[in-house]
């Protein structure tokens, strides 16, 4: 049967569309029920003992959840005692509208066979579709539609034989709907009376949101000012009365945030909002609008760190220290602007310990996210005792406005604190890396094993296999994704090769295998785990170049002259055979071991001095050589405890390894741009405004140094110069430091963008192409360049460079990921590593000075933290601040006593 | 246009015939062949409806759009016409053949139609001097017999009450820039009032009578016809006289009196039949182009 939809639009140039879309009906959709005998589904999803206890409903029954309870209960309908659940095509179809994240969620909860969730398309099903009547809204009508479903469902199920017993059950939350539902005969309950019902998990109850009228009840005096709605926002940011931007929380101090307005380069700016009103509920990573103050209430970012002890749970509205600076420079104000209004909020479930009323019986309770940037969120539940010490997972509700915190309810329980799976699965969550074991549609697109390379694969490569190809990885290195040659040609000139794995062979575009390789990003290493972007099979077999096996390779081959000099370049497929895997530290034995002459000590002799030109030449232009304390774990092989640790080490062979890698890249960068102006995706690290620099230096001047920034040679050279007798330390602070003052390099489509410069490496051009087991971009490098030499076939979206704009910001997004969790994990390890040491002296040195605290490092452990100076029960010792002070950041603090998870200064 | 070759004898036949006030299919002089409307055809206009008269056959179609008020009249909406002769109704019409008449009947509808003593073109302005509707009334040619100017002014009557233009309304902001919100529901519409929009009658001279919907071989024995636009009251909005052969006025007249009495016949019955059709709703059984 064929009915036809109609509905206007408006277009977004503004004018009036008319659409009309056929939508056929069908007789065939099935209830989906396993009593049902009228409908002839071969493997019916939902049961026939339909048993959820509940002291409402005794008898087996189904729920039909409308979009509210859905949009707001997710968390319940994930819980393992929810089954048999129907979901309407209607209510789906708003999910999907409303909330993408939620609807993700929904979607594998339906593929999950356990859970009997079955999706009913009741908008093609003849008898119950309905049409849109004259008066009645869009939303009315999706009311109707459920309800004209569920009685549907109930009379259905009701003919069936042996189907007398089973009920169908609607939940809504609306009471419009509820009563009308009631009217026409149909089960219904309030979403929330029901899960009180359950008898079999009681603990439920603490899942459930609070629906916004609950949200509202709250008593008390307003603490807020209203949010602005939607449209008077838009219409403010048209007329430039608001501005748009992207809520920061400072870390440090949780009256102060920084606003990153949204717009062109010449127009970006940053707006500081101070003090609870102005932040007025706003959420890190919140979507705001922000009204600027008037020049006169500007302020200058505080010294003071602060953190929400908060004290009393209630809402006793705590003024909160208010400093303004008003005696500082006007050079330093920075504007300054309050939050009238929430465009989008980011909010995700947030892990963190919860801290138990101090009230007993009560069952509301503070929640501490782990993310500083996140206020405590105010939860309900009885079973706080149990979740005492325990990492529990929250999501917010909502945030009403005569409230001091946001309400939220519990989700999750994750384990114990400190545990070394519960903190790992925190970090991942935290940092929403996607961690879940691959599915099974991604692993059927791996290559069938046993795997072998046929005479066919080897007709379109070229043979490499009787070249002496080596790698060199760090130690425990499995997914091995680069390989060098080297040989002297007979013109006296060097060939060098760098091979890289060639991992685009085995995953195609397109297929889930990809899609989850581009959603990924980015392989995570925490310390002792590895979260692969690719499955096992391709990452630390078919792909990894390991010694002595025969591997399909993109390789990349040079023809150099003795200085190093680049003659000709050639990118080709490839079929090599590594003849060793080595680690930087056995290639470094090797060169040094004068007794040793094979091919592959030569080889990686020739390599190394070639890189070494390479690098003068690199750092002649400008390179940058910048450093972060960085540290590695030994671990114990049983426990999986950190035993020991240290800081990374350089030796010579990192470098030459790493100075080919780039070569190759900027190659590659060369070509793939050459041949796709409009769609290469490229790598940029743009240079940093100079105001960024002045923590350097600051720093630098304190002990008398002057740093030149104007350009990256000129700060290069300035960093080389910067030593000071007796304090070798000292210049690997600054460099430290420096680190701190750069832009976040990023990867971006040629085409969308005009300045292409590496910073950092001081190179017009840049890309990754060495890491593709390891890094998505990789790939589709390596597609464009096979494109490019001809040995592969495009595809439409490899030349799109919209969809290479978005996927360039998703990698973006997952690399920063990736580097903050691996920074937490480190952390976390080196926690766990000073938990057995009790109390040890080590040296540190002071970063920054803030009014209240000081900002220490101590570099043997790589450990950064804030010393305060006064704390409750100490009087704080007197300290004259002035802003000069901060920069004698530098200061050489000995002998610092460090406890293992606080720091507090005794001395100073 | 489309044309028969008709032999003397013939001529003189359906000469005599029209004389003694008995045509060839037995109508009288002021008898219209058998009419079918049928509107709301094309689901995708605005409003639709389809005409065929004897072997004629029309399709029309309106579309509303947004567009800018033309500048000598800030106030008020248009109406656009465009005729598609296809190659359907006549070979002659193939290729690019039935463009010349294509723009002339467009030029004609475009004077009877488009003037606001016909349709209200103040109901279609928006906000004057920037917004307004702008009816596209697309005429397309199925088959011709005869007498396509009335066929086609009774389908764009038909079509027109038919249409339903989305309703709007302007919301303003405070800086005074003004931006078109459409309602949420698509049953919230406008309708346009079709009581004075003109029928066409032409009438064909043949010999000394006039003959009104001239079929093809009528209209070959004719030297000279008058198109007449008159409204529902008996207004005359438009004459115009086609043909190579001359008029005396005293004829012109009595052509005149004639359309105009025809015209007002013609305009009841059509509402009530419009009108009716609507009455059917949803119930009504969709002939379309098969039936």
């Amino acid at each position: 049967m064929l009915k036809s939809k109609t509905f206007v639009k408006k277009t977004r140039s503004g004018g009036i569309l008319k659409v009309v879309r056929e939508h056929y009906l069908r007789d065939d959709i099935w209830c989906g029920s396993e009593v049902c005998g009228e409908c002839r589904d071969e493997s019916p999803v939902l049961q026939r003992d339909a048993c959820m206890e509940s002291s409402l409903c005794p008898s087996p029954h189904y729920l039909i959840p409308d979009t509210n309870v859905i949009l707001h209960q997710i968390d319940i309908l994930e819980d393992p005692l929810i089954k048999n659940v129907i979901f309407l095509q209607t209510v789906l179809q708003e999910v999907r509208h409303r909330s993408a994240p939620v609807y993700k969620r929904i979607r594998d909860a339906i593929h999950n066979a356990d859970k009997h969730f079955y999706t009913f398309t009741n908008e093609h099903h003849r008898e119950t579709f309905i049409e849109r009547e004259p008066g009645e809204s869009a939303n009315d009508r999706n009311d109707r539609a459920i309800r004209v479903a569920a009685r549907w469902y109930g009379q259905h199920l009701s003919r069936a034989a042996g189907g007398g017993e089973l009920q169908v059950v609607l939940l809504t939350d609306d009471q419009d709907n509820k009563e009308k539902a009631e009217k026409n005969g149909i089960l219904v309950y309030k979403c929330e009376e029901y899960v009180k019902s359950l008898i079999a998990n009681p603990e439920l109850v603490d899942r459930l949101a609070l629906t916004s009228d609950q949200n509202e009840i709250n008593s008390g005096k307003v603490l807020f000012l209203e949010h602005l709605p939607l449209s008077k926002i838009q219409a403010g940011i048209k007329s430039g009365i608001y501005l748009q931007g992207t809520f920061h929380a400072s870390r440090d101090n949780y009256l102060e945030a920084t606003v990153f307005v949204h717009g062109e380069a010449a127009e970006r700016k940053e707006v500081l909002i101070q003090g609870l009103q102005s932040l007025n509920r706003a959420l890190h990573q919140d979507v705001v609008a922000v009204e600027l103050l008037s020049r006169e209430c500007w302020v200058s970012p505080s010294e003071v760190v602060l953190q929400d002890d908060g004290g009393k749970d209630e809402d006793t509205g705590e003024e909160e220290v208010e400093d303004k600076n008003k005696s500082a420079e006007a050079s330093i104000l920075k504007p300054t602007g309050r939050v009238v209004g929430i465009i989008k909020r980011n909010w995700r479930p947030y892990c963190g310990l919860l801290s138990q009323s101090n009230i007993k019986e009560a069952t509301r309770h503070l929640f501490t996210p782990d993310d500083r940037r996140i206020p405590r969120i105010r939860i309900e539940t009885r079973q706080a005792s149990n979740l005492v010490g325990h990492k529990i997972m929250v999501v917010i509700d909502g945030w009403p406005k005569n409230s001091r915190y946001p309400n939220g309810h519990f989700v999750k329980n994750l384990g114990d604190v400190g545990g070394k799976d519960t903190e790992t699965e925190v970090i991942l969550l935290e940092h929403d890396v996607p961690h879940l074991p691959f599915s099974q549609a991604v692993l059927s697109f791996l290559p069938k094993m046993p795997w072998g390379i046929t005479e066919e694969d080897v007709k379109n490569r070229m043979d490499l296999r009787h070249l002496c190809v080596c790698s060199v990885d760090p130690p425990g290195c499995t997914d091995i994704d680069d390989a060098l040659h080297f040989r002297e040609l007979e013109n006296k000139n060097f060939e060098v090769g760098v091979h890289i794995a060639d991992v685009s062979h085995f995953i195609r575009p397109g297929n889930a295998l990809d899609q989850e390789a581009a959603n990924r990003g980015t392989t995570v290493y925490l310390c002792g785990k590895r979260i692969d972007m690719v499955p096992e099979l391709l990452s630390s077999n078919l792909c990894s170049l390991r010694s002595d096996v025969e591997r399909f390779a993109f390789s990349c081959i040079w023809e150099m002259n003795y200085s190093a000099e680049i003659i000709k370049t050639h990118f080709t497929k490839s079929v090599i055979k590594s003849k060793a895997s080595l680690t930087y530290a056995e290639a470094q034995l090797r060169i040094d071991d004068t007794s040793l002459n094979d091919d592959i000590t030569q080889s990686l002799r020739g390599l190394n001095r070639l890189a070494k030109i390479l690098k003068a030449k690199r750092v002649e232009k400008g390179a940058l050589s910048l450093s972060s304390p960085e540290v590695r774990f030994h671990m114990d092989s049983e426990t999986h405890d950190p035993v020991d640790l240290h800081t990374k080490e350089l030796m010579e062979t990192n470098s030459m390894v790493e100075e080919f890698m780039l070569l190759a890249n900027i190659s590659v960068a060369r070509k793939i741009y050459e041949e796709f102006s409009e769609c290469a995706l490229l790598r940029k690290h743009p240079s940093p405004p100079p105001s960024n620099y002045d923590i350097l230096i600051k720093a630098a001047k304190s002990k008398g140094l002057l740093i030149h920034t104007d350009t990256a040679k000129a700060l290069a050279d300035s960093l080389n110069l910067a030593e000071i007798e007796g304090f070798p330390y000292f210049n690997t602070l600054l460099r430290i430091l420096a680190t701190r003052c750069m832009m976040q390099a990023v990867y971006f489509c040629s085409g969308m963008d005009s300045d292409f410069h590496h910073y950092g490496l001081a190179s017009p051009i840049y890309t990754h192409f060495t890491s593709p087991i390891r890094r998505y971009s990789d790939i589709i490098v390596h597609r464009l360049l096979a494109v490019a030499i001809g040995a592969d076939s495009t595809y439409p979206d490899l030349m799109d460079k919209h969809k290479q704009a978005t996927l360039c910001n998703n990698l973006n997004y997952r690399h920063k990921m990736a580097q903050y969790a691996q920074r937490a994990s480190v952390a976390f390890n080196t926690q766990l590593f000073f938990k057995s040491k009790g109390i040890l002296n080590e040296d540190g040195f002071i970063l920054f000075v803030r009014k209240n605290a000081i900002i220490i490092l101590i570099p043997k452990y790589g450990l950064e933290g804030t010393v305060f100076f006064e704390s409750k029960d100490k009087p704080s010792p007197h300290i004259a601040f002035s802003d000069e002070v901060q920069i004698k950041s530098c200061m050489y603090l000995p002998s610092k006593k460090k406890k293992k998870k606080k720091k507090k200064s005794h001395k100073y | 246009m489309a044309t028969v070759q008709v032999s003397e004898a013939e001529k003189v036949y359906i000469l005599h015939g029209v004389r003694d006030d008995l045509r060839v299919d037995g109508r009288g002089c002021e008898d219209y062949r058998h009419m079918d409307i049928e509107t709301d055809v094309v689901s995708n206009t605005d409003g639709s409806a389809k005409v065929s008269l004897g072997y004629s056959d029309v399709l029309v179609g309106v579309k509303a759009e947004v567009g800018k008020p033309r500048p000598a009249l800030p106030d008020q909406g248009y109406l656009e016409f465009f005729v598609d002769c296809s190659a359907n109704a006549t070979p002659e019409f193939e290729g690019r053949g039935g463009e010349e008449l294509g723009l002339e009947l467009s030029n004609t509808l475009y004077k009877v139609f488009s003037n606001k003593q016909s349709v209200d073109l103040h109901s279609l302005c928006i906000s004057p001097g920037e917004h307004c509707w702008v009816l596209y009334v697309d005429v397309l040619l199925l088959q011709c017999d005869g007498n396509l100017f009335d066929a086609i002014s009774i389908a764009i009557k038909a079509a027109l009450f038919n249409t339903r233009i989305p309703k709007v309304h302007l919301s303003e902001d405070e800086e005074g820039g003004k931006e078109i919100e459409l309602s949420d529901d698509p049953y919230d519409c406008v309708r346009l009032n079709v009581e004075n929009v003109p029928c066409i009658v032409t009438l064909c001279k043949i010999g000394h009578r006039h003959v009104v919907d001239a079929t093809l071989q009528e209209k070959a024995c004719s030297v000279a016809s008058l198109l007449i636009a008159t409204t529902h009251r008996g207004t005359v909005t438009c004459v115009r006289k086609f043909g190579g052969g001359s008029l005396d006025p005293e004829s012109i007249f009595e052509m005149i009196e004639t359309g105009k009495r025809v015209g007002k016949a013609l305009h009841t019955p059509l509402m009530e039949l419009l009108k009716e059709e609507e009455s059917l709703g949803k119930k009504r059984q969709k002939v379309g182009f098969l039936g």
